[in-house]
């Protein structure tokens, strides 16, 4: 239903109450009329009972009139001595008083019903009897009506003997109105409906009376009080009401249509009821003020909470951009502002700076998550001082930071980068029960409008931070078109590959490589090599390792490896009874999925030498799990091997709380014998000693001379491998 | 005595043999009147009312009732005065057609009615003019069954007129009545202003002047008593003592015409006291 406005609700609710009201009145009008016409019929039915009621003591007094001549000594002395009728009945009946000024004739009639004698002219009677009295009869006569009563008149008054009759004669009109008084009949033009000369009897009479029904003159003037009374209350009310309606319009309609105008305003942008209100009232209606101040109040109310809104939804937005732990942005705000950038613009000069804590992991896992948490903030803290107060920084997961600088070129990027490491540097990490320094790794990638897009900008940064994290490398590298060979750490197919190997372990083709006992150089076990064959094509340790380090999939990776070389011993892709040893990264040896794996391979294969080399032992935070886990590992016949050793991921700290059987010298350590500085020499002869001393095997990696192969034969090392027994190569 | 008539009145009341009879006269009309039959070996009494009354008069019925109640037997007819079965007095104004002669002729069928029914002798006793009337029959042709006379009360029939101015007048009205043609006139007429009467009517009751009546009652051949009221204003001057000089006249002192109150005690005892005197 449509809706209306007040004014024209109110116009039609006056209009429907003026309508009732009339109706009303008319409905008032019309009953006074009814019951008017009621009373009316009423009175006319009493008029003519009052008439029928006259007309009976007409004949009553009429037939008593009679009845008084009939009985009266005189009247028989006539009946019977008629020679002075005339005088008895023009004089003496009248003399006597025996009959009323009413009576118009008298007349005495025989025993026949023949007149005495003619009546007088003036008095007319009729001559002869129309019936056996008692006879009343109203006569319709040139003169008028009349009334003729006939009695007979007897001598004994035992009404046996008939003398004759008497007749009186009364003009009927005179006499009705004489018989009683009439309230209600009004006999003033009575009409007497009969033709003329005809008669009826009189107790017939009253079929054909005519007459008017007097007004009751109360009855008329409460009609015409009430008529006028309901006209003037009709008007006075209809007036009173559009009083009501022009006062309704004033004091209601108007304020609440200004109240109306007041609160659609509020549907503007930035609308607001005014303070004061429009004058539409001249008189102040409390509710309608109510009304007001609760809109204003209510809208008051909403302005502030649409403004606590907006600085919720400012705080949400801003709260949903930042890091939680670090207050820095997060990885949602940093892709926002990639995207605001344009991700296939051509950018301008700008700079793209990646930072990334070294060894983490291993400080997450040595003191616990809450103290990785701390050295997160306290690193945050001390990038966010380093930086220029414009400068966002992002916090991209993890460890993981960054910061892009707008018209920056290489030297500034430099400087903010090395006031980075330096604020790092700075930082007290001690009051976590840190020994160690904690250092950032930071790529940096530059932008000299020279038509880079944003995809390409991010990845070459990301490689120059990946190669800041590599062993021995500075912590601040730029990129440069020389590390095009680690794309693949970033390139999405490799990454792609990584991640579906783990999901589909198939994917995964290993390449085994033997390692060779010495001093006979014979083959004792090989070891797999890991390679992913993806879309056609074999991607390398060189590629896959630094995306499972970077995504932190080591055990994973290590998981799909063991299911890898699960396949392959199984299908006999190996010879029956040769060893194979398979690397096992450093969250993989604390890691009980890898280890039941493990055991499990190697109670698969019974007779077979299995090894695990343990690489990245620096890494190794959980030392205890990871040396009960080793324990294990030899417990289900597993030799152990500490891999990289000498390299940046292993140390002699770990050697010594190892439980290993192996001790499998980095490459670089065995390439100092082939240094020809006899320092390095020395210090490999040393080392090789001390390892064997401490009672472990000792296994070269790099060989690939004959020279090199006598030269670790000659420091005791046990077992060799490298290129001059033979290559990694894929199973027959 | 009057308390003792009194009670006895009242008792015997109820037991009287009251009758009323009706009298067909040779003109056809019927006349009324009350009969008592009586103790046969007593006289019988006809009573005549006065002017124009009838047997109910009170002085009437008084009369009958106590003669009645002594054992004689009482007749009380209402003259007829033209008017058949009479019940009514006749008013003064009345068209009076009867005559004095047609008043003797109903006494006359009454007393010959009576004689049929009681055959003892008849005391005839009138009231005011009836006694006039008893007089004019008893100075007609009296029946012999008529013993004894008594006029109650009886009126000289006069007109307030001198005796040259009545002599007039009833030259007029004998002149009148032989015209022969209707015609009634108007004159006063004993205690009538206007009395309303063929001349022939009229006549018959004004030939009948006191001297007349005195004449009449001195002449009577039958004991007769005059019972008049001592204080009867109805009468003339000297009336009673003119009638004194001539009858046996009783007065009944404080009386008047009707001898009505406690004087119709009186009457009756003295009536009776008459009768007693009738073997």
């Amino acid at each position: 239903m449509k809706p209306q406005s007040i004014s024209r609700l109110a116009g039609l609710f006056v209009l429907l109450v003026a309508g009732f009201i009339l109706l009303l009145g008319g409905y008032m009008w019309l009953e006074m009329e009814r019951v008017s016409a009621e009373i009316r019929a009423r009175e006319e039915l009493s008029a003519r009972t009052e008439v029928v009621e006259g007309l009976a003591e007409l004949q009553h007094r009429a037939r008593g009139m009679a009845q008084a001549l009939a009985l009266w000594d005189e009247t028989r002395q006539q009946l019977s001595f008629t020679e002075y009728y005339t005088l008895w009945r023009d004089s003496r009946t009248r003399d006597a008083g025996m009959i009323s000024d009413e009576v118009e004739g008298v007349a005495l009639y025989d025993k026949r019903g023949h007149i005495l004698a003619p009546a007088r002219p003036d008095s007319p009677m009729l001559d002869k009897l129309p019936g056996p009295p008692p006879l009343a009869l109203l006569q319709r006569e040139t003169s008028g009506s009349h009334l003729y009563m006939f009695l007979p008149v007897h001598a004994d008054p035992d009404r046996r003997i008939l003398l004759g009759h008497v007749g009186i004669k009364l003009d009927f009109t005179v006499g009705l109105l004489r018989a009683r008084a009439y309230q209600f009949a009004d006999l003033t033009h009575l009409q007497v409906d009969l033709p003329p000369g005809s008669a009826l009897n009189l107790a017939q009479a009253a079929g054909h009376l005519r007459f008017a029904t007097r007004l009751n003159p109360d009855l008329a003037s409460f009609h015409d009080l009430f008529r006028a009374s309901l006209i003037r209350l009709v008007i006075v009310i209809l007036i009173l009401l559009f009083l009501a309606a022009w006062l309704l319009g004033r004091l209601l309609v108007r304020p609440l249509r200004a109240l109306s105008d007041e609160i659609d305003s509020l549907r503007e942008p930035g609308g607001s009821l005014p303070n004061k209100p429009a004058r539409a009232s001249p008189l102040p209606i409390l509710e309608l003020e109510n009304v007001r101040r609760s809109f204003s109040d209510y809208q008051a109310r909403l302005s502030e909470l649409h403004g606590n809104l907006e600085q919720n939804s400012r705080d949400f937005y801003d709260q949903a951009r930042r890091d939680a732990l670090t207050g820095a942005f997060n990885r949602r705000a940093f892709d926002e502002d990639w995207k605001s950038l344009g991700e296939d613009r051509r950018l301008g000069r700008m700079a793209l700076l990646l930072f990334d804590c070294d060894h983490f992991k291993a400080i997450n896992d040595t003191y616990g998550h809450q103290v990785g948490d701390l050295v997160i903030q306290k690193i945050a803290d001390a990038l966010q001082q380093a930086l220029r107060a414009q400068d966002r920084m992002y916090r991209l997961g993890g460890d993981e930071f960054a910061t892009l600088l707008r018209d920056a070129d290489a030297q500034r990027a430099e400087r903010v980068a090395e006031r980075c490491i330096e604020h790092v540097l700075g930082q007290d990490f001690r009051q976590y029960g840190m020994s160690e320094p904690t250092t950032i790794s930071i790529g940096i990638a530059l932008s000299e409008g020279d038509g880079l897009t944003l995809h390409e900008l991010q990845k070459r940064a990301d490689l120059a931070m990946y190669t800041a994290k590599r062993p021995g490398s500075r912590k601040l590298v730029f990129y440069s078109e020389d590390m095009g060979g680690m794309a693949a750490l970033v390139g999405n197919k490799e990454i792609s590959a990584v991640f579906q190997a783990i999901e589909n372990p198939d994917l995964i083709e290993l390449h085994y490589q033997s390692v060779m006992s010495l001093p006979m150089a014979q083959k004792e076990y090989v070891e797999a090599l890991t390679r992913i064959r993806f879309e056609g094509e074999l991607i390398g340790p060189g590629a896959i390792f630094p995306i499972v380090q970077a995504r932190n999939l080591d055990m994973e990776f290590d998981l799909a490896v063991l299911r890898a070389l699960e396949r392959d011993l199984t299908r006999g892709r190996l010879p029956a009874g040769q060893g194979v040893s398979v690397n096992l990264s450093a969250p993989s040896i604390v890691n009980a999925k890898v280890i039941d794996a493990m055991v499990g391979l190697i109670r698969h294969h019974p007779g077979r030498k299995i090894v695990a080399e343990i690489t990245e032992t620096a890494l190794i935070t959980q030392i205890e799990v990871a040396s009960d886990n080793i324990r294990r590992l030899r417990e289900a016949g597993c030799l152990v091997a500490l891999d990289d050793f000498g390299s940046g991921y292993s140390s002699l700290r770990y050697l010594a709380t190892m439980p290993v059987d192996l001790v499998k010298f980095d490459i670089s350590m065995v390439r100092l014998l082939d240094s020809g500085e006899r320092r390095q020499q020395l210090m490999m002869e040393d080392i090789s000693n001390l390892v064997l001393t401490a009672g472990y095997q000792m296994v070269a990696e790099g060989v690939e001379t004959r020279e090199l192969l006598d030269k670790v034969i000659s420091l005791g090392f046990s077992h060799a491998q490298g290129y001059y027994f033979d290559k990694p190569q894929a199973p027959a | 005595m009057r308390f003792f008539l009194f009670l006895m009145v009242c008792c015997i009341d109820v037991s009287a043999h009251a009758a009323s009879v009706e009298l067909t006269l040779p003109n056809k009309l019927v006349a009324r009147a009350e009969y008592r039959k009586g103790d046969p070996g007593k006289p019988a009494v006809i009573l005549l009312h006065g002017f124009l009354q009838t047997h109910e008069f009170p002085t009437i019925h008084r009369l009958v009732e106590g003669i009645a109640d002594t054992g004689r037997g009482v007749l009380a007819p209402t003259l007829t005065l033209g008017v058949t079965h009479r019940q009514q007095s006749l008013a003064c104004e009345a068209i009076h057609t009867h005559t004095m002669k047609e008043v003797e002729g109903e006494i006359s069928a009454w007393v010959k009615w009576l004689k049929a029914r009681h055959k003892g002798p008849i005391i005839l006793l009138g009231h005011s003019f009836g006694s006039v009337e008893a007089l004019a029959y008893l100075s007609d042709k009296p029946d012999p069954a008529i013993t004894q006379f008594i006029g109650v009360s009886i009126i000289e029939g006069r007109l307030r007129l001198s005796s040259a101015e009545a002599g007039k007048l009833i030259s007029e009205m004998r002149k009148l009545a032989q015209e022969k043609r209707p015609r009634v006139v108007t004159h006063q007429f004993s205690f009538c202003q206007k009395y309303q009467a063929t001349p022939a009517s009229l006549l018959s009751y004004l030939e009948w002047t006191p001297q007349r009546v005195l004449d009449a009652s001195a002449q009577l051949p039958l004991p007769n008593l005059y019972i008049m009221g001592g204080r009867d204003d109805r009468l003339g001057t000297g009336w009673v003592d003119r009638l004194k000089a001539r009858n046996r006249v009783k007065v009944i002192p404080g009386a008047n015409h009707f001898m009505d109150g406690e004087h119709e005690f009186d009457l009756l005892d003295a009536v009776l006291a008459e009768l007693n005197q009738t073997p």
